[in-house]
């Protein structure tokens, strides 16, 4: 009996992992193709199409758009998510879960619409189409998840050695700065991961927000539409490349913290 | 936002709210995109995207060219109504839509005697539509027929000569669509003996019975890459509202694609270039224009990654095999049998879209 | 409650600096989520072309049965997705929980999640390439004679599913693996001992334990699947559209910006409906 469900395991595991990486196989192999068609038969390896991406302008320069817009909006996501996730882990505020559930709200709807919201008003109100217009809305979806992953980790512990450093006589903002921010690192560093993660991978408010600067996903989305070929298998295979180095690194830093 | 329209608004009163309440973050975001006050900006079809294309003109004018794809005018029109005035240099519009935008206020008239008129195939100069009140608003760039793609070696060649074919049992789940409904409503208007001229409200149901035919025989509606790759990877044999833009494009890589204007005639595309009245860079945008007119832009533009077409300017540089592809020569007879977009009205446009819709939901 | 509040407040901050904190947050929220959301149903009240206020967008969504028939697909859709996510998932997670050795698990729950640093835009175009006609799948099959002709996979509601279930999975297998870890193996232990067999254990002990894991996942995943408008537009073919290819239709094609807002209000109170549905799981509460 345990031997049976054993062997089933690890072929049910081996089918799972399978169709997981099935589309990521594809897309790498035919990035390396040495015709036109990303399709079989293979024609490979080749590297034709890594050179057509890199020197391309409009999608190198929508990587570091990308880049600036994920890694400013999460810092600002984090920072305010902190901040409030403090305020309300650390004091009593009249209608508390009213506030913390308005905060949360972002979370409950679809980035298309938190778009289509933005859009209609700034429109409204005169707003320009811009990275930054995009970066706001990176924040909206940001925030809630920072707030949500920090405040969820605001234990009583935390709140104990803040005590201490209180009655040790230290100003309020030398324990944020010395006790909770460094206590709550682990929580911090998460939400402006994933939050980078989300940024990184956005769409539907960058294509509605932004002008002719824009992201690496609308800009992907506008080669995807300008025609077939393996350019588009070698640009997500680079940006695959990038992600995973980014986890790595993830990784290790965060391994390397719980060991210290 | 012109204070004209605004005070017609009901909401105007909460968005002069909405105004104050912003107007730090428009600051903020107005400062955000000064810097590109200097470069062109054009808003623009996929064609003009391709580096090839842009570039000759970035270094030889040492200027910055900024693009922003769209499809169909409404999208484009709503794209230059988001934006502040000068925000946009030069824009790619269907010719036959070009009054939409006169209307609104938008173009500036352009300088026939700076243009190679005299150079452009008669028939695509479209002076119906690009000129108005006696200015010229916008010139004949690129154009094509929306018509009936095929695989020569997987299709009898002979069924392509009617748009039967496309209705008919034989090519049955071997079809594909073109996902924009003016070319090919205006093919169902040709099928049923309509000039796409002509169509009015009463053309709806035909029209529809004519969709739902090809929709019950397609496989898919795609966009303009999602149907090239389903031609091109043998998904499909058939494309309907396809054209040289499809198959010229892919014929180095699969020669067997090609292009009929059937019995009934074929639907004409053409694509404008028009320069904003409120353009900050007047003199830079007519340059561009006059480079994309120009015989190397013509043949540039032509042949762009996105999708070939026929070049307006007939002394193109392009060379014997590209105009083999693009049948360069065939054009007259072509042209003779093609008929223009439908040019509906905002009402009927809106109802055409509706039926769209209901093609796609179709079963 | 009231004895962990005495604890919390601070004799010596005034009421100035507990404001201060929340404030910006609050702030962000109000000004760019709520005031959007406002801003967008006054605008669904507006014609496209002429003025005054009207609920005519409204009106088409119920009188026009292609509109509607959107939202039907998009539940359809969602649904099928978020069931066939879930009962993948949940056994991919146990097995990665139980019987994977414990070292080896962080490798492999890594390894289950590493294409979701695909870029998503990408994920759903290679999904494209594998379903095709001449696609790998079709080609493997049809190589090896199961099939003789290539099978309709892509521009298909399959597709769809196929591509939403890829991405989803990897979603769930996290929730869930992270929710079976927190469960205490003395659970497993003392129902053992009150002599249940492993079937009746999971059914009564460990599915119940895990099943708010598998709600918050579930919700993450309907929220996600009925709002995104890439995965269907890319692998559907268009021979259905869901609600979110609707709403980029209207401003895609014709810039109409009131009846995008209708639409993307009707979209958001079924997206509401489904949380309150699952609301008393969803509650983010601290350690």
């Amino acid at each position: 009996m345990r031997r049976i469900v054993r062997i089933v395991s690890w072929l049910y595991a081996l089918a799972v992992y399978g169709f997981i990486f099935l589309p990521v196989v594809v897309l790498v192999l035919f990035s390396l193709q040495s015709t036109s068609f990303p399709i079989p038969p293979f024609t490979g390896p080749s590297l034709r199409w890594y050179d057509v991406v890199l020197s391309d302008t409009r999608l190198t320069s929508a990587l570091v758009n990308s880049l600036l817009v994920a890694s400013i909006s999460s810092l600002a996501a984090v920072t305010l998510g902190f901040l409030s996730a403090w305020g309300f882990a650390r004091f009593v505020l009249p209608g508390s879960g009213l506030l913390r559930g308005l905060i949360t709200l972002p979370l409950t709807v679809s980035y298309l619409i938190i778009g289509m919201g933005l859009l209609v008003l700034f429109n409204w109100a005169g707003v320009p189409k811009s990275l930054l217009a995009a970066g706001i809305g990176h924040v909206v979806i940001n925030l809630p998840l920072c707030f949500a992953i920090i405040y969820s980790q605001m234990g009583d512990h935390q709140i104990n050695i803040e005590r201490a450093a209180r009655d040790l006589g230290a100003p309020e903002w030398k324990v944020l700065l010395l006790i909770t921010v460094p206590v709550m690192a682990p929580a911090i560093f998460a939400g402006f991961f994933l939050s980078m993660t989300f940024s990184w991978d956005e769409f539907v408010i960058s294509f509605l927000l932004t002008r002719f600067d824009t992201t690496l996903p609308v800009e992907i989305w506008n080669l995807l539409r300008s025609g077939l070929n393996p350019k588009t298998n070698a640009v997500g295979s680079l940006v695959f490349a990038v992600s995973i180095v980014l986890v790595v690194l993830f990784e290790l830093t965060l391994l390397r913290r719980r060991k210290a | 936002m012109s204070a004209s329209s605004a005070s017609r608004n009901p909401l105007s009163t909460l968005r002069s709210h909405l105004h104050a309440a912003c107007a730090a973050t428009a600051l903020l975001l107005d400062a955000g995109s000064f810097a590109q006050a200097a470069d062109l900006n054009a808003l623009i079809w996929c064609d003009h995207s391709d580096p090839a294309l842009l570039q000759p003109f970035e270094e030889a004018n040492n200027v910055k060219v900024n693009v922003k794809e769209f499809e169909g005018t409404g999208a484009g029109l709503a794209i230059v109504e988001q934006s502040q005035p000068g925000d946009w240099d030069v824009m790619v519009i269907d010719s036959i839509d070009v009054p939409r935008g006169v209307e609104k206020g938008l173009f500036e008239p352009l300088p026939d005697d700076k243009l190679p008129l005299a150079d452009m195939f008669p028939q695509v100069k479209m002076e119906g539509s690009t000129v108005v009140g006696g200015k010229r608003y916008g010139i004949t760039e690129k154009f094509g027929y929306n018509t009936i793609g095929y695989n020569k070696t997987k299709v009898d060649p002979a069924d392509m000569q009617s748009m039967a074919a496309l209705t008919g049992d034989k090519y049955k789940g071997k079809v594909a669509i073109y996902d924009y409904y003016l070319p090919v409503i205006g093919m169902a208007a040709l099928a049923i003996g309509k000039k796409t001229a002509d169509l009015t409200e009463a053309d709806l149901p035909a029209l529809k019975d004519e969709l739902l035919k090809m929709k019950a025989n397609a496989k898919l509606v795609g966009e303009v890459t999602a149907s090239q790759t389903a031609l091109a990877t043998g998904e499909v044999d058939i494309l309907v509202g396809g054209g040289e833009w499809v198959t010229a494009g892919l014929a180095k890589e699969n020669p067997a694609l090609d292009f009929s204007i059937p019995k009934e005639g074929a639907v004409l595309w053409s694509q404008s270039l028009a320069m904003f009245k409120d353009s900050k860079n007047k003199d830079m945008a007519l340059k561009f224009i006059q480079y994309i007119m120009s015989p190397e832009g013509q043949a540039r533009l032509a042949t762009s990654s996105c999708y070939w077409g026929m070049p307006a300017n007939t002394k193109a540089a392009l060379t014997d095999d590209q105009k083999k592809i693009l049948r360069f020569d065939e054009q007259p007879g072509f042209l003779a049998r093609a008929q223009a977009y439908p040019a509906p009205n905002a009402d009927l446009d809106k109802k055409m879209q509706d039926m769209w819709t209901e093609m796609l939901q179709a079963k | 409650m009231t004895a962990a509040n005495n604890g919390r407040a601070l004799p010596r901050a005034g009421r100035a600096l507990p404001w201060a904190l929340v404030t910006p947050a609050l702030g962000w929220t109000l000004l760019f989520f709520v005031l959007p959301f406002i801003a967008m149903g006054l605008s669904s009240l507006t014609a496209h072309e002429g003025s005054g206020f009207t609920v005519s967008n409204y009106s088409q969504f119920f009188t026009n049965p292609s509109y509607w028939q959107a939202m039907v697909n998009s539940l359809e859709v969602t649904a099928i997705v978020t069931v066939v996510s879930v009962l993948l998932a949940y056994p991919f997670a146990w097995i990665l929980a139980e019987q994977v050795p414990e070292r080896w698990q962080r490798l492999a729950l890594m390894l289950a999640v590493l294409p979701f640093w695909t870029s998503y835009v990408v994920r759903s175009y290679s999904w494209l390439l594998v379903l095709a006609q001449n696609g790998v799948i079709n080609r493997a099959l049809t190589g090896i004679g199961v099939v003789a002709e290539p099978l309709q996979l892509a521009n298909t509601r399959f597709a769809t599913v196929t591509g939403f279930v890829h991405f989803f999975v990897m979603l769930l297998t996290l929730t869930i693996f992270a929710n079976l870890k927190q469960l205490s193996p003395s659970y497993r232990k003392a129902a053992a001992d009150l002599g249940a067999g492993p079937v009746r254990t999971f059914l009564h002990v460990i599915l119940p334990l895990t099943l708010p894991g598998i709600m918050v996942g579930a919700f993450l995943t309907f929220v996600l699947c009925i709002g995104d408008y890439i995965t269907p537009q890319i692998l559907g073919g268009n021979n259905e559209l869901l609600m979110p290819q609707l709403v980029m239709m209207q401003i895609g094609r014709r810039g109409d910006f009131p009846l995008a807002s209708a639409l993307s209000i009707i979209l958001m109170a079924v997206v509401t409906i489904a949380y309150l549905a699952c609301a008393r799981w969803l509650k983010i509460e601290r350690a």
